[in-house]
């Protein structure tokens, strides 16, 4: 211990540690009092106490200083921490109120889907509807299967004679051929509506209000299988076939795998009174 | 004694005025403390030898803060302030030891 304060600089050595505790007291204290020539006395001692009495306030100060400052910025990390920990607080209450959200706007999406499919599917059926209605009254050109009637007069026949075909005669024809299941009629190209008349005017007879001569061809759109044989069945097409046998009536019926009927006259589609009950589908 | 009052005397001082330190020269405070650490304990220790010199004390003391506050800011400067603090620090903590441990000695005769 004292070998070591009353030596000079110490050498350098490889330890590095050992250097260290070794110079750990500062060399100038021992050279000083090397060079004072003996240890100071106590009232040696007292003089100096005036500058090192300063450097041990301005230590105190320093060490109060590095507390406090390590101390507040200990508080200020702590007040970040506790912002930030509310920030993410907050952040996971708007998360869970957005998947909320997310969940109802994904249910009514679904829902409103759902509605978009009915919906569609009422226009296609609306749609479907109203094709076959269109059809049914005339009112849109057909075709199809069926077939076609030639009704003539008898032969060496005057308009208006014995042999003439009336216009009961293809009244009742038509009616014997919707028995029959027939969808869709047309006479000499005009198509029958559910206001199209068949009557004589004079000698002619006339159909939507249009004048015919015959021969009467008469297409009727339907299951071409099976019209023939029924049409036969009806009062039709007994009556035509009286008329046929006893007043020499032309009469001809073939099976047509494709005609073609226009539309009625728009005339003949108007409606101005009636009015539809109940509600559309 | 007196010393041991003049020490008192600075940390009340310090912890009622709390003098603001400059921004810039915050980081340095805490490696100051060791340094001045490591020199009052060396004054204690050669006051403990008989060999005490107030102007030695001052002068180390000064030197001490005023060299492991430059290293660390050239530390800083490099990109290297983390590792040069560190080694300032395992520096004066071992001589801090070291003195530490004769005034030990000195006090308890063992």
């Amino acid at each position: 211990m004292a070998s070591r304060t009353d030596t000079g600089p110490v050498a350098p050595r490889a330890d590095l540690l050992q250097y260290l505790s070794d110079t750990a007291l500062d060399a100038d204290y021992a050279r000083v009092t090397a060079a004072r020539g003996a240890p100071v006395t106590s009232t040696a001692r007292r003089r100096g106490i005036g500058p090192a009495l300063g450097v041990l306030l301005a230590f105190g100060m320093l060490v109060a200083l590095a507390a406090v400052q390590t101390r507040s910025g200990a508080s200020e990390a702590e007040r970040e921490s506790e912002a930030l920990r509310a920030q993410i607080d907050d952040g996971r209450a708007d998360f869970a109120a957005l998947t909320g959200l997310s969940n109802v706007l994904q249910q009514q999406v679904a829902d409103l889907q759902g509605t978009a499919e009915t919906a569609s599917q009422n226009d296609a059926d609306l749609l479907a509807d109203l094709g076959r209605f269109r059809t049914l009254t005339g009112a849109a050109a057909v075709s199809g299967p069926g077939v076609r009637v030639v009704a003539d007069d008898a032969e060496r026949t005057k308009p208006g004679g014995e042999g003439a075909v009336l216009d009961t005669d293809l009244q009742v024809l038509v009616n014997g051929l919707w028995q029959a299941g027939a969808e869709a009629i047309a006479i000499n190209g005009n198509r029958i509506s559910p206001l199209s008349a068949i009557r004589g005017a004079g000698f002619a007879i006339t159909v939507n209000y249009r004048s015919l001569s015959p021969p009467y061809a008469v297409q009727a759109v339907g299951d071409s299988a099976t019209l023939e044989a029924r049409f036969v069945d009806t009062p039709g097409g007994q009556a035509w076939l009286d008329l046929e046998t006893n007043f020499g009536l032309r009469f001809d019926m073939d099976t047509v795998e494709s005609l073609s009927l226009p539309a009625a006259p728009a005339a003949r589609l108007r409606v101005l009174y009636a009015e539809r009950q109940g509600e559309l589908p | 004694m007196i010393p041991v009052l003049g020490l008192v005397a600075g940390v009340v001082a310090g912890l009622l005025l709390q003098p603001t330190v400059p921004v810039p020269l915050q980081p340095y405070l805490p490696i100051a403390v060791v340094a001045a650490l490591d020199a009052v304990f060396g004054a204690l220790r050669a006051y403990l030898d008989g060999i005490f010199d107030d102007k030695v004390f001052v002068i180390s003391f000064v030197s001490n803060v005023v060299i492991a506050a430059l290293i660390v800011y050239l530390g800083d400067q490099l990109g290297v302030g983390g590792q040069l603090s560190t080694g300032v620090i395992v520096v004066l903590g071992i001589r801090i030891f070291s003195n530490v441990a004769a005034i030990r000695r000195h006090v308890f005769h063992a």
